[in-house]
């Protein structure tokens, strides 16, 4: 909550708590709405700046001349786009038109390492996580996983207005103080991410072959009698290593590969190479 | 529930779903077992649908649309699947066969709709030069309106035309070919995992990649357990690494090098 205290550090404050409050709800409800592939996000942020731009410059003229400046490119994970709107806020507030410069340089700057660390936590390790718990509660028909997701989320609004507060009272000092040190947080959360792929790769996917070898009154079972014994889960980490490699192609994207490896299933299912796992 | 009331409401679900994950996540996004168990609710079968999400939601595992890009609409997926399999009785194989070649056909309409954005996005630009500052915050909202499209259209088609057309696909389907989809499913997440790979600084930290590995396939401890490892591998790094930056700007700044 914005309190007293802090409306007094701010003397050339313009806005009401309010009208910062419905700033940052605009964004939080639009981000990536207007997502294009010229400008990305920037009809997004222009949306949710324009009431309080507007009372910030009652001028026309300066209010199409400020708007203009977010019609530049910008992409963010859109939950860190909250600090960097926020500090852009401030700023304008606080030195209008001269900020213009300014503001759009910290837009720039900060938009590469916040989505770093944003995609990392909120579009990997997040879901990655609840989505490998969640899916298989569901799978034995358990809705708890789902729905503590969901709550997990609802939560998450609050912390996306702090996070606004804190981009909005840190202004400019946001590149000094965070800059910096964004950057080695995605490079050790990276470190997590890798440990749960570890695991992904022999827990999540499944790959089973029924053959066997038969010499005169003996079978060998291919899976259990022969790959197994060599390591858990090989076959799953060579086809891991497989769509590493096909990933790193300009000519595989992800749903070349997701069409390739349908097509090589039905084709192991309809000769028997392959099978479902029991 | 009368079937019409379910149909529109699986409709406004997608549509929901649309400004849901366009705003980076509220509530469910798209992911297949939140959307999936509304869907159960709605469809009145939540059991059927959190086995359908539930596959759905380990294929998609570790997909994630970095940086605006296109990726298989799994939620979407989800939706047709579920709601298919609810009103023909398909089995998960059969229904998840239908539904992700709409979700992976729907990354077209993605596409377009982004095409169409930019457009909107000249448009409100070209209102407030003109000053007609009311306009265009409607234009806003009406960009609101054509991004849930993306959604409705498939769902709205799938409501009206899919069941007949699923059931008759029911009748011709060989065994083989359900057997390959349900092995396709097992195999998928391996998709998602080679993404993050190479979004990730594999080749720098493949030594925590092999850790995790080796804790579930020999240890067989649980993912959150894993993940807490992780948390705390990363935080020692991180640490370590301030640390090094701090001594490295006293020492660039001047200072004594007492630490030597």
């Amino acid at each position: 909550m914005m309190n007293n205290n802090e409306t007094n550090t701010h003397e050339t404050q313009k806005l009401t708590v309010k009208e910062r409050k419905s700033m940052f709800r605009r964004w939080i409800f639009f981000a990536g709405l207007g997502y294009n592939y010229e400008s990305q996000q920037a009809p997004a942020v222009v949306y949710s700046m324009s009431k309080a731009l507007r009372k910030i410059y009652p001028n026309d003229n300066d209010y199409i001349e400020a708007m203009d400046n977010h019609y530049k490119y910008f992409n963010v994970t859109p939950q860190m786009g909250n600090i960097i709107l926020g500090a852009s806020l401030a700023m304008e507030e606080k030195d209008g038109l001269k900020a213009k410069d300014a503001v759009q340089s910290l837009k720039t700057s900060l938009m590469g390492p916040f989505s770093g660390v944003g995609d990392s936590v909120f579009w990997i390790l997040f879901p990655t996580i609840m989505g490998s718990i969640a899916g298989y509660m569901a799978l034995q028909g358990n809705p708890v996983g789902a729905v503590v997701w969901m709550a997990l989320y609802v939560a998450l609004y609050w912390v996306k207005m702090w996070f606004f507060k804190l981009g909005y009272t840190s202004g400019t000092k946001l590149i000094t103080s965070l800059g910096a040190k964004i950057n080695l947080f995605t490079d050790a959360i990276s470190v997590m991410g890798l440990m749960v792929i570890g695991s992904l790769v022999a827990t999540v996917v499944k790959v089973y072959t029924p053959l066997e070898f038969h010499t005169g009154k003996v079978s060998l079972s291919l899976q259990t009698g022969i790959l197994d014994k060599i390591m858990p889960a090989l076959l799953p980490v060579c086809i891991a290593g497989l769509v590493y490699w096909l990933l790193g192609k300009k000519t595989w994207t992800p749903t070349r590969i997701i069409l390739l490896i349908i097509v090589l299933c039905l084709i192991g299912a309809a000769t028997g190479l392959l099978g479902i796992a029991k | 529930m009368s079937v019409v009331v379910q149909n529109i409401l699986v409709v406004l679900l997608a549509a929901y779903m649309a400004w849901d994950n366009g705003t980076g996540g509220q509530i469910t996004n798209n992911w297949p077992v939140t959307v999936g168990l509304l869907v159960g609710l709605i469809m009145g079968d939540v059991q059927t649908a959190l086995i359908i999400a539930g596959t759905l939601q380990l294929m998609s595992l570790g997909v994630a649309g970095i940086g605006g890009a296109s990726i298989p609409e799994y939620g979407l997926a989800t939706i047709v699947s579920v709601y298919l399999a609810i009103r023909t009785g398909a089995s998960t194989g059969t229904a998840i066969a239908v539904g992700l070649p709409v979700g992976m056909l729907t990354l077209q309409l993605d596409v377009i709709l982004k095409i169409v954005n930019n457009f909107f996005a000249h448009l409100t630009q070209r209102l407030l030069h003109e000053k007609k500052f009311k306009k265009m915050e409607l234009i806003f909202y009406l960009t609101i309106a054509c991004w849930m499209l993306k959604y409705i259209i498939p769902v709205t088609l799938v409501v009206t035309f899919g069941t007949p057309i699923v059931k008759a696909i029911l009748h011709v389907i060989p065994v083989w070919f359900t057997n390959g989809l349900t092995i396709a499913g097992g195999m998928l997440p391996v998709v998602g995992i080679g993404m993050l790979m190479r979004y990730m600084p594999v080749k720098k930290y493949v030594t925590y990649l092999i850790a995790g590995f080796v804790l579930s396939t020999y240890l067989k401890m649980p993912i959150l357990g894993i993940a807490l490892l992780g948390a705390a591998a990363a935080y020692a790094i991180y640490q370590r690494n301030t640390q090094q930056i701090a001594s490295a700007t006293s020492q660039a700044s001047g200072g004594n090098d007492y630490d030597e």
